[in-house]
């Protein structure tokens, strides 16, 4: 009912010497940690380095081991249920269908008038709400339909609605592109200015040295650094981040011939996009951008053959294999409640069977065994349940099942969301070596940093539009980041 | 093994909250998944420990309890019907109505009409696979919920039971047909209680049982311990307890009362292990049950795996009232229709015994036990058989909430 307006000072918040194992795996140390208010804090570390684990302990989601919560000078089991205390995970808990002010008023006591819902005074509290994060958006779209930066807004504005001043960012800007991220952080910097406290997860340095106060480190379950951000410079936290992981093998980047053509779409139409003329060769990393709800995805899922054809011409060499990195990695990348293993071999069971036609579980265990541990798969244990493992090593294990399945086209979308900067460069090596061996690769992101790491050509998709494939020589960082 | 919960110097516990500890204490422990699990195979055990106190020889009569199992086999058979749908990640509530009919069909074409009785096996099985995709085919094509198009064909397939048997029994007698010997009427049949194997054949199961277990917890090798030094402790446990069996629980006689019926439960329950366990169908079917989008796009052909889950399930509930037909030599109007339950509530039991939260083949066949056992103990105890609907579904509701209502730990 406080409309866009924190109900006072956010009060501080203490973590002492909480600790978490799951099973022999130590995932948090003593943490000992004091947020306090007016700030920004960036949380960042190497995927699996304990701190989605922190986010959830502090969501109620896993008990500590040890160690109290204290929110102001009340010791609470969590911080989940508390006003004062909002999250906001990568999925945002929007509701796509309900529009702009149903999802902001969702959850709130409805403003009536003579018993019925007083329209009026709804919508004013849910622009009020909106303006309180510097946001203008007409409150009648469909959330389903706006930007997914504008998304994010809508959540960060019902959270301040609903009176938290303690905002929990888990994420949320990972999937943005830089222009919608930089909004996104504006807004969070003014309701830090205003005295709120933010704490954002992230994995992007540059988010975290623009918007953030303070970064604090996490690396293998400890805070390895504690420190105000102008203290920082970049190449100290990468040095940091990085040498606490393996390094990362260096690849030679010899230029490589093109070679047989394996999809070539003649415009090709399918879901949002088209028409597309484009030709996948061995050899040879195509990688296309643009912003979401460009069709970008559709075009994935048209290269892969999981959107039909609707129009125009698409022919595949005979007996090639397609394989697909799904855009939307949390809800179709990969089984919940199966192992790692399983996970891994999905693809690959033909070449697993015994000569009863049965299963090799032996063959199958020491396959995905090496799998976990060339892609350094955290915890190292193919039996460990997917859905416990973080994000960053889901992306791994999806990464790992396409490598087993061995197909000879690869439609990795967003290949490199969410993982840390060592696996990045891991990612890039595999994506290397397998243009090597003769792979063709179609990347779809709306990362540059993939564009010119692995691709040679790279093309832009606007309104369902493929721009003609130019090669990456001959483009600048910045030159598509205007795209973008 | 409990984490201790002594307090310390740098970690006091809350002077705000006395009456809660943080660190790890015994409700967390409760509270883990593997806890979980622990928690309610302890549950039901407990519960059979309550039943040998009361009852004393009564319940633990080890002929009895078999008998309970033997009778019951239809159940379980149901239950891994249930089970073959629930792991594609749909439900088949039409598998009681097929085992109706199948019942019908297995007395009534033999009985009625005088079929050769190995063409009216045949016969029910098919009508199993017809069924099953039947049910399939709704819910992949015509994209029906697997809830409501399988209500649907269950009341059709009761009602063809119906209209075949006019409303009334079918019975073996002496002015039509009869059932074969082999199957029904003598102490040797094959539904008969009676019907033992040689007791060779019934150790030769248990060795093989118990060299299986040895085999699966090979792998389940704590950190540290040499494979050989694990893998003679595993053998050294295994026979100790059979060895402990046998002296104290009179294992051999135990044994010597498994009948045929049981074997061929348990030789049903290996086949299906294997289906779902061991061969790329069974993994596709998992992997479609956990997660469809993400199957299809890793080019799991998932509507074709839906439909073949849907028809193991039909032949696996035609071969229900095949045994329903050997156990009891009738079939009345909807004889298998309160199975459901039951049958629902072993498939789910599965999920919190033995299993980290999947559907499990043995689960479900010891879930099916439980169920019987449960509800039989009360009828030995005095209470009404009338009771058992409602035995069955607290079973089912409280495996299936309870532990669900630990884990949770918002505070």
């Amino acid at each position: 009912m406080t409309a866009g307006r924190a109900t006072g000072p956010a009060p501080e918040i203490r973590l002492d010497g909480i600790t978490k194992s799951f099973g022999s795996h130590m995932a948090l140390h003593p943490i000992d940690l004091r947020l306090e208010p007016g700030r920004v804090v960036g949380l960042m570390g190497p995927n699996g380095a304990g701190k989605s684990t922190l986010i959830k302990i502090l969501d109620g989601i896993h008990s500590p081991d040890r160690g109290e919560i204290r929110l102001g000078a009340t010791v609470v089991g969590s911080l989940a249920g508390r006003p004062e205390v909002a999250f906001i995970h990568q999925d945002l808990g929007l509701v796509d269908d309900l529009t702009v002010l149903q999802n902001l008023r969702l959850g709130q006591p409805p403003l009536r008038r003579a018993g019925l819902l007083d329209r009026a005074r709804e919508t004013a509290a849910a622009q009020r709400a909106l303006a309180a994060v510097s946001v203008d958006l007409p409150v009648e779209t469909p959330v389903g339909r706006l930007a997914p930066g504008e998304r994010t807004l809508v959540a960060i504005a019902r959270a301040f609605d609903r009176g938290a001043t303690v905002l929990f960012v888990d994420e949320a800007t990972s999937t943005l592109p830089p222009g919608e991220a930089k909004r996104v952080l504006d807004s969070l910097k003014v309701k830090a200015a205003e005295g709120a406290t933010v704490v954002m997860v992230t994995h992007k340095l540059s988010e975290i040295l623009d918007a953030a106060d303070r970064v604090v480190v996490l690396i293998d379950g400890r805070v390895v650094e504690d420190a105000p951000s102008a203290a920082l410079d970049r190449a100290a936290l990468v040095r940091m981040l990085v040498r606490s992981e393996s390094p990362a093998a260096a690849v030679e980047d010899a230029a490589l011939t093109p070679g047989d053509t394996l999809v070539e779409l003649d415009g090709a139409v399918g879901g949002a996009v088209g028409p597309v003329t484009l030709r996948l060769r061995r050899h040879e990393a195509v990688g296309v951008t643009g912003l979401t709800g460009s069709g970008l995805h559709d075009l994935a899922h048209l290269v892969h053959g999981s959107t039909p054809l609707a129009a125009g011409r698409m022919s595949i060499a005979p007996g090639v294999r397609r394989a697909l990195v799904p855009p939307n990695r949390e809800t179709q990348g990969g089984f919940d409640r199966l192992s790692v293993r399983e996970n891994l071999t999905l693809g690959a069971l033909d070449r697993l069977r015994g000569r009863s036609g049965l299963l090799d579980l032996r063959a199958e265990r020491s396959t995905a065994g090496s799998s976990v541990e060339r892609l350094s798969i955290a915890p190292p244990d193919p039996e460990a349940r997917y859905g416990s493992l973080s994000g960053g090593n889901k992306q791994k294990v999806i990464l790992g099942r396409l490598l087993l399945q061995r197909p000879d086209v690869f439609v990795l979308c967003e290949p490199t969301r969410g993982v840390d900067m060592t696996t990045r460069e891991q990612i890039y090596a595999i994506v290397r070596t397998l243009t090597r061996e003769g792979a063709a690769i179609l990347v779809v992101t709306s990362d540059a940093e993939d564009l010119f790491a692995v691709c040679d050509r790279i093309g832009v998709v606007a309104d369902g539009r493929l721009s003609p494939l130019r090669p990456v020589s001959e483009m600048a960082e910045s030159e598509l980041e205007s795209v973008v | 093994m409990l984490p201790p919960t002594v307090e310390t110097p740098d970690h006091p516990t809350s002077t705000h909250r006395p009456g809660r500890l943080r660190g790890a204490g015994l409700p967390d422990l409760l509270r883990s998944d593997l806890a979980g699990r622990a928690w309610t195979t302890a549950a039901f055990l407990l519960i059979f420990a309550g039943y040998a106190v009361w009852l004393g020889s009564r319940f633990l009569n080890v002929g009895a309890r078999l008998l309970d199992l033997h009778q019951n086999i239809p159940i379980i058979l149901l239950g891994f019907a249930v089970l073959a749908t629930l792991v594609a990640g749909q439900f088949d509530l039409s598998v009681a109505s097929m085992s109706t009919l199948a019942a019908f069909l297995a007395v009534g074409l033999a009985v009625e009409e005088r079929w050769p009785f190995g063409l009216v096996l045949v016969t029910c099985l098919a009508i199993g696979v017809v069924g099953g995709l039947v049910n399939g085919l709704i819910v992949v094509r015509m994209r029906v919920n697997a809830f409501i198009a399988t209500l649907g064909t269950g009341g059709i397939l009761s009602g063809f039971a119906l209209v075949y048997s006019d409303g009334a029994a079918v019975v073996s007698n002496p002015t039509s047909g009869r059932l074969p010997e082999w199957f029904f009427g003598r102490p040797t049949s094959l539904g008969s209680f009676t019907a033992k194997p040689p007791a060779f054949v019934v150790w030769a199961v248990v060795a093989l049982a118990a060299a299986a277990v040895v085999v699966v917890l090979r792998r389940h090798r704590p950190q540290g311990v040499p494979i050989r030094r694990w893998t003679l402790g595993l053998i050294g446990a295994v026979i100790a307890i059979l060895v402990l069996l046998a002296t104290v629980a009179d294992l051999p006689a135990w044994l010597g009362q498994v009948s045929w019926m049981i074997l061929l439960l348990g030789a049903v329950a290996v086949v299906l292990w294997g289906l779902v366990g061991f061969t790329v169908f069974g993994r596709h079917l998992k992997a479609t049950g956990s997660n469809p989008a993400a199957a299809r796009l890793a080019g799991v052909h998932t509507d074709g795996v839906t439909i073949r889950a849907f028809v193991v399930g039909g032949v696996l509930a035609a071969l229900s009232g095949v045994t329903l037909a050997a156990t009891l030599g009738s079939a009345s109007p909807g004889i298998a229709e309160p199975y459901l339950l039951p049958a629902f509530a072993a498939a789910f039991v599965s999920t919190v015994i033995l299993s980290n939260g999947g559907f499990t083949v043995w689960g479900t066949l010891l879930g099916g036990v439980v169920v019987v056992w449960i509800g039989q103990g009360l009828v030995i105890g005095g209470v009404s058989y009338t009771w058992t609907g409602i035995v069955n579904g607290l079973v089912l509701v409280l495996a299936v909430g309870l532990p669900a209502l630990l884990r949770r730990r918002r505070t």
